[in-house]
């Protein structure tokens, strides 16, 4: 597809997307009627049509044997969210030369994951897909819930990012204030998220991590035990409510 | 951190042996032809064979056949960089082994597509193939699970109404027995619960049971064909063959077939869900040129047996069924032959007349059914059948004059707007004339305006020079 170039500076504004091979949208779902909670997360394309919601929430809802009722509720999520992306769509993004940092953090069944890595926003052949099923097959990881999982994750934060670059960019572009606007502003609200590749691969750095970052950066893979998961899961339902 | 390694379910093997499997994908005769390593797993408990339909024998875990391209171009077709065969493959793989890893039971979509990476949309669709195909979910030996045949829905669904539904596989395997004539059951009966009875089509309608007994105490049940003998694929080749070569003469096609009557020959061959596949794409269009026509008479007997086919009165069932094993020809002479027998008999010129026609449609169809029922229920029948058929006619013609009204309604509208138009423009030129008129006002006013202080200027320094 496209080269590995900087398309995304601030002289050279990318339309939005999600920075990866496939323009995929991360979806969530949070669903409560009469007491029974429905909560799922899974990847979306959006140039499907439209009435393709529809029979995926009444595929999810017999499935699952949910009560009927869900089926609206589940299209009409998926639709808020899918339109929220698409609004982004038209819009300019500028994403700078950013390598960024992405953490996951996730529980899925039994299976507890921490990791932290870099990830290049201007790459666009990325597949956060692959690195999941990488990341499975390294780590072992038996549980096939996992995978799905974390490509969601890494969705979402790449989703996130891409939407700060968006509003930093009308933002920007609001403030008349000269070139140097640009590059402070950017940097300040995206949190100093962006690393810059110039300063991490100047000519004094290298490739290679210092020792002491490397515990950060490694990834870690529990297995937890059911007393432990019951005990998660209690914590979560406290947090959320 | 955990000590305790607390690993989900399956005592099986783990999804993650690849592609070398035993579960060799049989039909019900011996030799799998599908080109698969077979290397042996030492720690199958159960013995698993795995079913599937003999119109899915391509598939093989490394390649991707032509069929697949074809009813799932998305991936093929290089429009999207992550959607390519390997991926295709990926989905395919991961779908039909966790359907593999427990045979017996049905898996839902959105089981797996929480076990896989990837976009919603598109392991839908390779799930709904793979599930067409017969390649998942399929539990053979029963005919509920093809989604593309509607004789079977109808099937299923009037069995299942009248069993009060107790599950989604509807045939009765076991051999019932009318309890009144003593002869084996086919296509329909009809069983009681409450008094344990079964009765034939036959015995149900003739009211053949003992006293006590109400019509309504009994449900009809559907016997499917398959369950009785299981269509091997031979007999399956040789059915098509027979069809290509004799085409309608159903006598020849139960011959060449051997062992199977007419009926189930046409039941099968109604059955079947493409003609083309038994013989690969690159042949389908010669086939469906010679099977086209089958194929084409076929859908319209179908769809001429399912508004009649869902009857619960076994008489219309068996004209239906009737209708479609003689052809459209002999079935409209047959229904003309019985009305006007009716007409005849009705005017009282009975004897002579009424016999032969009746004479003439019992030899048709008793040349061509097996089980015929009552002569005069079946040219009622077709007298319904005739009438039905007008009254639609009539319908139409409604309907088409209803449309021509409405056309010229349209027409008149339009006219009615043209003419509006005409109005619109001749205001508007109005509108501009008037327009160039201020325009020119305004102009003149202008000079005067700078006439007029000139005057005044001459007019003051005229007074001054005075």
């Amino acid at each position: 597809m496209k080269s590995h170039s900087p398309w995304g500076t601030s002289k050279n504004p990318v339309k939005f997307r999600i920075p990866t091979a496939d323009n995929l949208v991360p979806i969530r779902l949070d669903i409560e009627i009469d007491g029974q909670r429905f909560r799922d997360a899974f990847i979306w394309n959006p140039s499907d049509p439209d009435s393709e919601i529809v029979v995926f929430a009444k595929r999810t809802v017999k499935d699952l044997k949910l009560p009927p009722a869900f089926i609206t509720q589940i299209a009409q999520s998926i639709q808020t969210q899918l339109t929220e992306f698409r609004s982004y769509e038209g819009q300019d993004m500028y994403t700078g030369e950013k390598v960024v940092p992405i953490k996951l953090d996730l529980r899925v069944n039994h299976t507890l994951i921490k990791d932290h890595f870099l990830w290049d926003l201007n790459n666009f052949e990325s597949d956060p897909e692959e690195f999941a099923k990488t990341f499975c097959k390294d780590m072992d990881i038996e549980d096939p819930e996992v995978g799905p999982a974390i490509a969601i994750a890494i969705r979402e934060q790449l989703y996130e990012i891409a939407v700060q670059n968006v509003t930093s960019a009308r933002e920007s572009r609001m403030n008349k204030k000269g070139r140097r606007g640009f590059e402070y502003i950017q940097s300040s609200k995206t949190s100093g998220n962006g690393v810059d590749i110039v300063k991490l691969f100047g000519h004094k750095s290298t490739v290679i991590r210092k020792r002491k970052d490397w515990d950060v950066y490694e990834p870690i893979v529990d297995l937890l035990s059911n007393e432990e998961v019951d005990a998660l899961e209690a914590k979560e339902e406290r947090n959320n409510r | 951190m955990a000590t305790d390694v607390v690993t989900p379910p399956p005592s099986k093997p783990s999804p993650e042996a690849p592609s070398a499997t035993t579960t060799t994908p049989t039909v019900d005769p011996p030799p799998s032809t599908t080109p698969v390593t077979i290397t042996p797993r030492p720690q199958e408990p159960e013995a698993d064979v795995i079913h599937i339909p003999s119109y899915s024998r391509w598939f093989s875990w490394n390649g991707i056949h032509e069929c697949e391209a074809r009813f799932v171009p998305e991936f093929f077709d290089g429009r999207s960089t992550s959607k390519n065969p390997r991926v295709y493959k990926y989905y395919r793989n991961a779908i039909i082994k966790r359907f593999r890893e427990n045979p017996t039971r049905k898996i839902t979509f959105t089981e797996v597509r929480k076990t896989i990476v990837g976009d919603v949309g598109s392991i839908r669709r390779v799930f709904d193939f793979l599930e067409a195909w017969g390649l998942i979910n399929y539990t053979g030996g029963s005919t509920a699970k093809q989604p593309q045949l509607k004789w079977e829905d109808k099937e299923t669904k009037t069995a299942a109404a009248a069993q009060g539904g107790d599950s989604t596989d509807v045939t009765v395997p076991k051999k019932r027995f009318c309890s009144g004539c003593k002869a084996p059951c086919s296509i329909a009966c009809f069983a009681s619960e409450k008094h344990d009875m079964t009765l034939c089509a036959r015995c149900y309608v003739r009211g053949n049971y003992r006293v006590g007994l109400n019509s309504t105490d009994f449900k009809r049940v559907v016997i499917s064909e398959e369950a009785k003998t299981d269509w091997t694929d031979k007999e399956t080749l040789q059915l098509l063959e027979a069809i290509m070569h004799y085409g309608d003469d159903w006598k020849k096609v139960s011959e060449h077939v051997g062992g199977r009557s007419v009926k189930e020959c046409v039941a099968r061959f109604i059955k079947l869900p493409f003609g083309e596949q038994f013989d690969g794409p690159p042949e389908s269009t010669e086939l469906d040129v010679e099977l086209g026509v089958k194929n084409a008479a076929n859908p319209t007997k179908k769809a001429r047996l399912s508004p009649l086919a869902d009857a619960s009165n076994p008489i219309m069932t068996q004209a239906a069924f009737l209708s479609t094993l003689v052809g459209v020809d002999v079935a409209e002479v047959a229904a003309r032959a019985a009305v006007t027998a009716l007409s005849d008999l009705g005017n009282g010129k009975h004897q002579e007349s009424s016999k032969a026609p009746p004479s003439i449609t019992k030899q048709q169809e008793s040349d061509n059914a097996s089980d015929v029922n009552n002569l005069d229920s079946t040219e009622e029948a077709l007298v319904k059948a005739k009438l039905q058929l007008e009254k639609e006619e009539d319908e139409l013609e409604k309907a088409i004059s209803g449309i021509t009204d409405e056309a010229n309604e349209i027409e008149d509208k339009i006219v009615h707007f043209e003419e509006f138009d005409l109005q619109m423009e001749r205001k508007l030129q109005q509108l501009q004339q008037l327009q160039n008129l201020l325009y020119f006002d305004q102009l003149t006013l202008l000079f005067h305006k700078t006439a007029a202080p000139k005057t005044v200027e001459n007019a003051g320094e005229a007074m001054k020079s005075e």
